[in-house]
This record gives C-alpha cells, structure tokens and sequence, in this order.
C-alpha cells in the first residue's frame, strides 16, 4: 500500500473548536485527537488487455471476500430518442439468459460463488457487480465474462421483464424520492440526455429484444470497458484468471459511442410542483449546477457543501433538524457526472412547515455566499471528507464502485489520493469562491412533491413563479 | 478471557497446475479477545491492520420488545435522547468531535437491543471512548430537547410509515397480529398519542433502569491491540458503577394454533402486495439454524426458490423479499420470538387467493421432495458470503460482535456460524418445511391500494 498522509493537521482543533463556539465549550475533560498515521490510498495494478479492456486490481488479503464490478460506456445518455430509459431495461434482462446458460443459471452459478448479480444504469455507464467469496472467484468471472460476450435477450424474459418493469414504474409513482429524482433532472436538463432518469410506460412498451441487442452489441465492448476487482487475490493470479476469462471478448469494428453534449448553462428559479394526492409531508429539493470530479474547484465545492448541508453537524441539519425538528434526515450532496456536477439539498418534511422550511434551507444556502465559514467549520469539513472517505474505501465494493465511477468520468486511479490532497488544502477563500459561484439560492431550481393545495399555499408567500414540470 | 486466531484463508499455493487459482481454506477468524471490567462492561477487541481506523460499536440489552405500556416507540425515541448532550457535552458536541474527527456515527434501535456506532480515523479514538463513557454517566435530561427530538422522530414515522407506499406493514403490522403479547406485537416505531404522551421523567427512569454498564457490550474492531483497548477501557468506563438492571421478563408468546389473516388499505400504494409471517423456533433450538438455512432458501436473490416460482414460473409476483427475522435484522441476531417473514409486491391482474396458492404450491414441493444436496450447498456459500461481508467493515463487525455477546456471553459463533451452515442437510430443511411452513402457524396481510374516491382510507401502519 502506498502510504499518502492526507488528513488536514490537527493542531489546535480542539482549540479552534471551543474558540468558535463559545456557546457550546468542549468539554475540559475530552482527550485531545491522537497522533494521526497516515491514512493509505489503494495501491491499483493496471493493465489493458489486448482486446482493450481495461483491469484494474486492488489485493486486499484477509476476509475471503472479493468484489467485482463492470462497467461500459453509455448509460441513460446514450438511449435512443425514441426509446427513453431503456438502459433500465437492459439492466434488468442482461442477466436473464447466454448463449449456453438460462436465467435461472445464472442465478445459481452465481449464487454457488456467494453472490448475486447487480446491473444498474447510470446517465454515462451501466455497471454490473458482485460480491462473492474468493475460493470461487473463478466460477464468478466466468459467469460474467459470458454475460458480457453473450447475453441473449430471449423473448420470453424480455416479455416478462417488460411486464414487471411496467408495474413497478406504476409502483414507483407513489415514491416521493423518486418523483422528485426524476423531476429534478428534467427540469435541469430539459432536451439534453441527461434528463433520462428512468423507463417510462411507453418506452417499455415498444421495446423489442432487438433493440436490446442492438443497444448491448453498441455498448458491451472491451474497448470501452472497465474491469475493477478488490478483495482477498494475488494480483498476478487475478489478472492470469481475468485474461482467461475476458480475452476472448471482441470490440466491433463499428465506432464507440460519441461524446454526450455540454450541458444547459442554467435553470429558472421557480417552484416546480409535483402533486402527490395524500401526501403528508412534502419532499423539498433545491437543485443547481455544480462542478463534476476533475474541476478545479471540485474540492472546494465539496467543503462547501459539508458546512452547508452535507454532514450531521452541518449549518443545515444542526438548524431544521436539532433546532427546529422540521425533518428526520435532510440532507446535500454533489453529484458528479461525466460532463456536469448537479447540486442537491434535500428534505422531507411535515406539511404545515413546508413553507419555513423552504425558507431556512434557502437561508442556509444563501448565507454560505456571503459569510465565511468559521476555521473550525473549514477544518471539520476537511477533516470529515478526508477521514470518513478513507474509512469508507475499506469497503470492498465501495472501493471497487469509485474506482469504476472514476474511469467512467475519464479519471484514473491516482484521482483517490490527488482528490485527498485537494481538499486538504483548500482555503477559506476558495470555499467563498465556490459558494459564490454555485451555492446562490436564486440558481436553484425548487422542486416540491406533495399535496398540491398544501404546497401553492406554503410557497405562496414567497412570490416565485410556479410551474409544472415538463 | 483470550481468543486467539488468525487463520490465512490460503491453502498451499504451491500446486497449480490441477486446481482452481483461488482454492482457500473454508473458514476465517478475525483475532477477537474479550473482557470484563469489574463494573460488568464487556469489551471486546477485534483486529484488523488494514488501515489505521476503528470502528466501535456499544450494545445495550434493552431493545422495543420491553418498552413500557402506554409507550410504544418509547426505546427509540430514547435512542434519539441519547444523542442530545450531557451535562459535560452538551448538545452538538458528539457530532463535531466525531464527524471533526473524520468520522461518522449513528444508532439503532432493535427488538433486544440498542447499539450506539462510531467509525473514524485511529486519532479520533480516545475522544469517541471519552464520550460514549461520558453518555453512561449521565445525559442532560431536558424537555426542550425531547420536544424537538419527539418532532424529529414523529418525522422519521412519517417519512418511513406514513409517506411510504406499504409503510413497512410487513414490519409492524405483521408481527402486531402473529403475536398476542405487547411485548411482541406492539409498534415499534410508536403510536404518535403513545410518542407525545412521553415524558422527561420517562427518559429519567428508562435511563437508570437500562444504561448500565453491566447491561452493556462495547466492541472495539481495528488497526488496535486487545491491551490496549482493554486499558483505554478501564481508564473511561471503569468508575461507571454497576446498577440493578430489572430482569428480562418471560416474552414467549401463547401457541399460535389457526392461520390468522387480515386486510388492509394503501392510499399511497398503487399495485397490492402480501405480507405472510411463519412463527420460528426460539435462537437456541436444534431447529434454528436449519430455519435460516430454509429463509434464504425461499428469498435470498434471484436463484431463490420464491423468486424463481412466482415472479418468473408462475408470474404471479413482481418482487419476493424476505427471510428470518427480516427486515430488523440477520437470522443470527435476535433474542426473543421472530418471524420467516415474506414480503411480496404483487401484479393488479393477479387476486392474493392466487399469490397465496401459488405460495403454497412452493412451500408443498419443498415438504414433499425437499431441496437436493446443490441447492442447499448453493444458499449455504451465498450465506456463508453474506455473513462475511457483515465481518469486513470494523463499524459492521464491531456490531455483529457486540450483539453475539450481549445475547450469549461469548463471540464464538460469529465465527462459528460459516462452517455450522454447512452442516444442515436437505432432510433437516425439508423436515422443518413440514413442521412450521403450515398454515396454521402463519399470518397472512393482504395490503390493496384504496379505490379512487377513497383517498383519504388508511389502515393499518402508520395509523
């Protein structure tokens, strides 16, 4: 393992800490943090094979444990005009059936490996992963070796598949979370592909299992493909047996998809309502463009968004959550896609406060803009990413899942360590920077699921232009 | 007491050329030792030098099976009480020193236990040991914070019951009507009369009953030595006195003898689902292991024998999810009566007599010929991988450890429980298909979505 310290300096946190709150004194009796050692970035043997496919070994003896994931260029994106959301259904049926192997096989070779398969689509990828024990490891590549060279879409599984797909849409309609996910990107991206979040009834409808192996053939190709496997191997062994297991895969000689287009410049602010009959609590989103991984003032951002509404003891969370007992779990994050950042602040909360709330969770934001965050805000912040980031990529799949994430987004595996650092020395200023230029209330559109008279009510006094979402 | 083991999960990889590049031994042991203060606080220390974290997790034996009458949701609300601040640290104080230490923490309320869970860089250590010692002292037994904490678990009810298609009836209305007890059948999640009617004198008296240090589990997992753990122990919790702790009353529940069946409405579902709950042997019954063996055998993932039989062969089914003492936990980790609990979100098309005969169909083939030796081999890896991945984070294994131990004295069959899975044969499964899959040891919840017209109908959770 290579040994990177990267957690920001303690000196005097605790200091700074009671300096600045001196409303809440820590306690005289609290040991101080201990010396730190430095934390490690996964050590990443790299390869491409011959037919392109990129591999990417993390060893990690120990716990017989190894986890694996996939993933091809072309997600949400990348599904034709006329067929929104199809990425969703050839995630559900690129498992049911090979050449050689039904469904129900696959489930069991799997099974018999310790795992089970997860296919998700993503807007720019699709990944499909597993977990599994290591003695079976071999039995577990070779299930997915074929399932990327030759799955099949039988119809009778695209048949049903269809079916079901087209009942849990129904299903999911009666999800807040869901609905808002799902209005939040079209009214961001409104023609631009990313606003694909999800089948739709009409897109399943008129699917054929044709479509489906025109869209597989176009997408599972080496040459724009990730191998990541993390856990309890010998690297030289694992990547023997991924040669064995993928070398066969071809790439067609049809080009790769093209570049996703950039993104709109902007948003209206207005309120976006997404009635929902019955609703006893309204889920409030404010949604902006941020910068996506690899920006200059990534870093930054994401400190920003930790004081502002990212962590448990963030200005947000502390204010309608431990103040005012508005909402159970609100909650901020950036998400990064391959050719934008999107900025999310989230919260559910009781009908009757729909209204106060909105009106903090834009404070919060707004304040950010134009007050400094205090030294111990900056360097809890810091110190949060930079730590819990660290204590999360222990995980086998976790690690396994940034590391796809990354080279989806055209990063490489050193981004870990770099994306430490950076935080690490952002400055207060550079939080100002990016709260500026990405936090303004007024940049966000407002999205609000919930009963429909309880919101107009609610956002009434607020004179923003209502709107339906498109 | 010392439990020394660390097991290379490699056999010799010397010979190649004839077996699998990945042959490993079957079982794997973390080094794990334990202790007990003369306050009766256990500890126990597992290591893990892969990174300089740790994850640590405190268990204490009170859970919602033994919250008073009259106060449904009371453990769970406390759990939240537990977090607002104590006369040295008041309120804000633990999670900025945990999240300052670059660390996360969190707390769960379950049926027997309450566990309290902390992950962060090897630095922040000291300081978390410090503050959960700190919790055990005494908390700032304040009104104006159970109000706001009452508000803010009032909005976790209705983000997860209320505002939720199905509003978890499959967790709380399911075993409301398996059991006869209020031990075993009331809301955990609380009544909201039950929730407004608690008092700071409650959380007073709950506090002194419970929290007790010999009443609790603490497990230290990662780049830590046992010695050391074991002193930093003594130093924060030893002068924490012991206190009576009531004893556990019985929770067995009178025998269920006929199928219990009930209906509810959904304003919010769209398509209906089936809620159906077997009564299980007790934890400690020759019968139990082979009872979690048969659970993932009918739910765990698309091989399993449900899946396979009603969403795909019979079509009467869009999800199946379930198992032993799902959704509150693993089937190893419980210490009172539990449910074979299934979950089945169904096609509008299809009326629940059809699920339900489709249902038994499945469980019948089961009783009638019994599983072949592969499949049982198959659920048992899946398993066997399943538990390992409980094991891998230090929070995770911090938590399984202190559960085994605060249930049964010792951590040997967190370890143990891999290689007794492969003990359970066919004929075991097949024989406890036949003696507690029948109808007369289950209940049955039909959930619809209410008609149009009907908007404002809900029964069930959440009510």
């Amino acid at each position: 393992m290579k040994k990177t310290a990267m957690i920001p300096p303690l000196v005097a946190l605790l200091a700074s800490l009671a300096l600045a709150q001196k409303e809440v004194p820590l306690p005289k009796d609290l040991p101080a943090y201990g010396a730190e050692k430095p934390l490690q970035t996964p050590a990443v043997k790299s390869a491409t094979l011959d037919n392109g496919l990129t591999v990417w070994l993390v060893s990690k003896p120990g716990l017989p444990k190894v986890a694996v994931s996939i993933a091809v260029r072309g997600g949400f994106a990348a599904d034709p005009a006329d067929r929104p959301g199809i990425s969703e259904l050839l995630a559900k049926t690129i498992d049911q059936g090979t050449r050689t192997r039904t469904a129900k096989q696959i489930a069991q070779d799997l099974q018999a490996a310790g795992g089970d398969l997860s296919a998700s689509p993503n807007k720019d990828s699709m990944e499909i992963s597993t977990s599994i024990l290591s003695p079976k490891a071999d039995t577990a590549l070779g299930v997915l070796a074929d399932i990327v060279q030759n799955a099949s879409f039988p119809e009778s599984e695209v048949s049903l598949a269809k079916t079901n797909l087209a009942d849990s849409l129904e299903q999911r309609e009666a999800e807040p979370q869901f609905l808002a996910s799902r209005a939040r990107d079209k009214i961001l991206f409104k023609d631009h592909p990313y606003h694909v979040t999800a089948a739709t009834k009409e897109s399943v409808a008129a699917a054929t299992p044709a479509d489906l192996r025109d869209i597989f053939t176009q997408r599972f190709r080496p040459d724009q493909a990730v191998l990541v496997a993390v856990g309890d191997f010998e690297n030289e062994k694992m990547m023997d047996a991924v040669k064995k297991a993928f070398g066969s895969w071809k790439a067609p000689s049809k080009p790769a998809l093209g570049p996703t287009p950039n993104p709109p410049a902007g948003v209206e602010h207005a309120v976006y309502i997404v009635p929902r009959p019955g609703s006893v609590q309204t889920t409030i989103e404010l949604a902006a463009f941020g910068p996506k991984r690899g920006d200059p003032d990534f870093e930054s951002a994401e400190v920003a968004n930790a004081v502002c509404g990212g962590t448990f003891s963030s200005r947000l969370v502390s204010n309608i959550r431990e103040d005012k007992g508005y909402t159970y779990s609100p909650y901020a994050f950036i998400r990064s896609l391959r050719v934008t950042g999107v900025l999310v602040t989230h919260a559910d909360v009781r009908n009757e406060v729909t209204g106060a709330s909105f009106n903090e969770m834009q404070y919060e934001l707004n304040r950010l803009t134009t007050t400094s965050p205090t030294d111990e805000e900056l360097l809890k912040a810091q110190r949060y990413l930079v730590g819990s980031e660290a204590v999360r990529l222990q995980d086998r799949a976790s690690l396994a899942g940034l590391l796809t994430t990354l080279w989806v987004s055209g990063l490489q595996p050193e981004e870990i360590g770099r994306h430490g650092q950076k935080i690490t020395s952002t400055t207060i200023a550079d939080v100002n920077a990016a709260a500026r230029k990405y936090f303004p209330a007024h940049q966000a559109a407002i999205i609000a699921v919930g009963e429909d008279k309880v919101v107009r009510e609610e956002f009434a006094p607020f004179g923003l232009p209502v709107r339906t979402v498109p | 007491m010392t439990y020394p083991a660390c097991i290379r999960p490699w056999l010799s990889l010397l010979i190649v050329a004839l077996v699998p590049a990945f042959a490993g031994a079957q079982q794997w042991k973390a080094p794990t030792s334990m202790k007990k203060l003369s306050n009766g606080l256990t500890v126990v220390v597992s290591e893990d030098h892969s990174a300089p974290t740790f994850g640590l997790c405190i268990s204490y034996g009170i859970g919602f099976r033994l919250e008073p009458e009259g106060r449904t949701g009371f453990a769970h609300l406390f759990e939240h009480m537990m977090f607002e601040g104590t006369p040295n640290a008041p309120k804000g104080v633990l999670d900025r020193v945990i999240e300052g230490g670059g660390g996360n923490n969190n707390g769960d309320t379950r049926y027997d236990h309450t566990e309290y869970i902390e992950t962060a860089p090897l630095s922040a250590l000291d300081p978390v040991l410090w503050l959960e010692a700190d919790r055990l002292k005494t908390l700032d037994f304040s009104v104006k914070n159970l109000e706001n904490q009452r508000k803010v678990v009032e909005e976790e009810v209705r983000v997860n019951v209320m505002n939720r298609p199905y509003g978890l009836f499959f967790g709380i209305d399911l075993p409301g009507k398996a059991y006869d007890t209020y031990p075993n059948a009331h809301n955990f999640y609380g009544d909201f009369r039950d929730l407004d009617a608690a008092r700071i004198e409650d959380v007073q008296k709950f506090y002194e009953q419970y929290y007790a240090p010999n009443n609790a589990v603490l497990a230290v997992v990662g780049d830590v030595q046992p010695d050391e753990i074991f002193a930093k122990a003594e130093k924060y919790f030893a002068a924490i006195p012991a206190r009576t702790v009531p004893p556990r009353p019985k929770v067995d529940e009178p025998a269920q003898t006929a199928e219990r069946r009930a209906s509810e409405t959904d304003k919010l579902a769209k398509v209906p689902a089936l809620a159906v709950g077997y009564r299980m042997p007790p934890r400690h019954s020759p019968d139990a292991l082979t009872g979690a063996v048969t659970g993932e055998l009918l739910h765990n993932g698309q091989a399993s024998r449900l899946y396979q039989a009603l969403v795909k062969d019979k079509q009467v089914a869009l999800s199946v999810d379930g198992g032993v003492n799902w959704p509150l936990g693993t089937p190893f980790e419980f210490n009172g009566p539990t449910l074979m609990t299934s979950f089945i979100v169904y096609p509008p098309k299809v009326t629940e007599e059809q699920l339900l005969a489709a249902l038994d169909a499945s469980i019948r083939d089961l009783i009638d010929k019994g599983p072949s030796q592969q499949d049982v081999d198959r659920v048992v890896t899946k398993m066997r991988s399943d538990w390992y991945a409980n094991l891998e984070n230090p929070i995770d294994r911090a938590s399984v450890l202190s559960h085994a131990v605060l249930f049964d004295g010792t951590f040997d069959a967190v370890y143990q429980i891999p290689e007794d899975l492969t003990k359970v044969t066919p004929a075991q499964v097949r024989a406890f298909a036949g003696k507690y899959l029948v109808p007369t040891n289950r209940t049955v919840i039909n959930r619809v979505p209410s008609k149009e017209g009907d908007a404002g109908k809900q029964t069930g959770a959440g009510q």
